[in-house]
């Protein structure tokens, strides 16, 4: 019952995301997916990634806050209550294939099995590579935001 | 459950948004949402048939998407900051006027 609770969360919060104007209301509508999809994953027995997504996705979301209140424009005309309860209640039918449907299930012979650890071992190549990826982003980042500092001073 | 049916429904709403929205910020939304269906489907397919390595390239794709997050972040900060909107239309037009500007 909890997963099928917690898939309609996911998608009713999804729709508001989208659909809502006020940027914050709809960054706290994120907050609420990427807490319900942390939450799905430790209910599958993922906990690991339960608690990466939730620790990555609710920094990504303090940053989106800040932006949010710091950038967007404030609203002269705000939505109805109505059409909102409309939202959740198309993303609440939304959700009804996932819960009631199933697809059928193809079974394969694939022998690639390894605990957690040893996965995470085994692909440290990638994880180097990855984290590289991050710091050259991160640079470009602030190359960016200096460059843009310098030609506003001159 | 089918969380098959449940990642298509996330990524179906983000690609609406994708499409729909002209706020920076909500296309930036939408590509999270995308992101987060890609890897549900990644995660429960793989938790359902019992192997660790799902969880482990997730942890990996994590970091490919903060990058992507950041380099919209910046984008998005430089266009509130230098045009003062993060309305894709107004931004075009901008950029429009600014190369006829630059013809005359």
């Amino acid at each position: 019952m909890i997963l099928e609770v917690v898939a309609a969360g996911l998608v009713i919060s999804a729709c508001l995301a989208i659909y809502l104007e006020e940027a914050i209301y709809s960054v706290v509508s994120l907050a609420c997916t990427v807490i319900l999809i942390s939450l799905l994953y430790a209910v599958n027995g993922t906990v690991y990634v339960a608690v990466f997504q939730f620790a990555i996705g609710l920094g990504t979301l303090a940053v989106f806050f800040l932006s949010s209140e710091m950038l967007s424009e404030k609203l002269k005309k705000e939505k109805s209550t109505r059409n909102t309860l409309l939202i959740v209640a198309l993303g609440t039918f939304m959700s009804f294939p996932a819960i009631f449907l199933s697809l059928p299930t193809i079974q394969t012979n694939i022998s690639i099995d390894s605990s957690f650890v040893q996965a995470l071992w085994n692909l440290r190549a990638l994880d180097i590579v990855l984290q590289g990826l991050v710091m050259l982003t991160v640079a470009l980042g602030i190359a960016i935001v200096l460059y843009e500092r310098k030609r506003g001073e001159s | 459950m089918d969380y098959v049916i449940l990642s298509i429904t996330l990524l179906a709403i983000g690609f609406y948004g994708l499409l729909t929205k002209h706020s920076l910020l909500k296309i930036l939304i939408s590509i999270e949402l995308i992101a987060i269906a890609a890897s549900m489907n990644f995660v429960l397919l793989a938790s359902s048939l019992n192997k660790n390595l799902g969880e482990v390239f997730l942890i990996l794709a994590f970091t490919t998407d903060t990058c992507l997050t950041a380099v919209i972040f910046a984008l998005l900060i430089i266009a509130s900051k230098r045009y003062g909107t993060c309305d894709i239309r107004k931004l075009a037009k901008l950029e429009k006027s600014g190369e006829e500007g630059e013809d005359e």
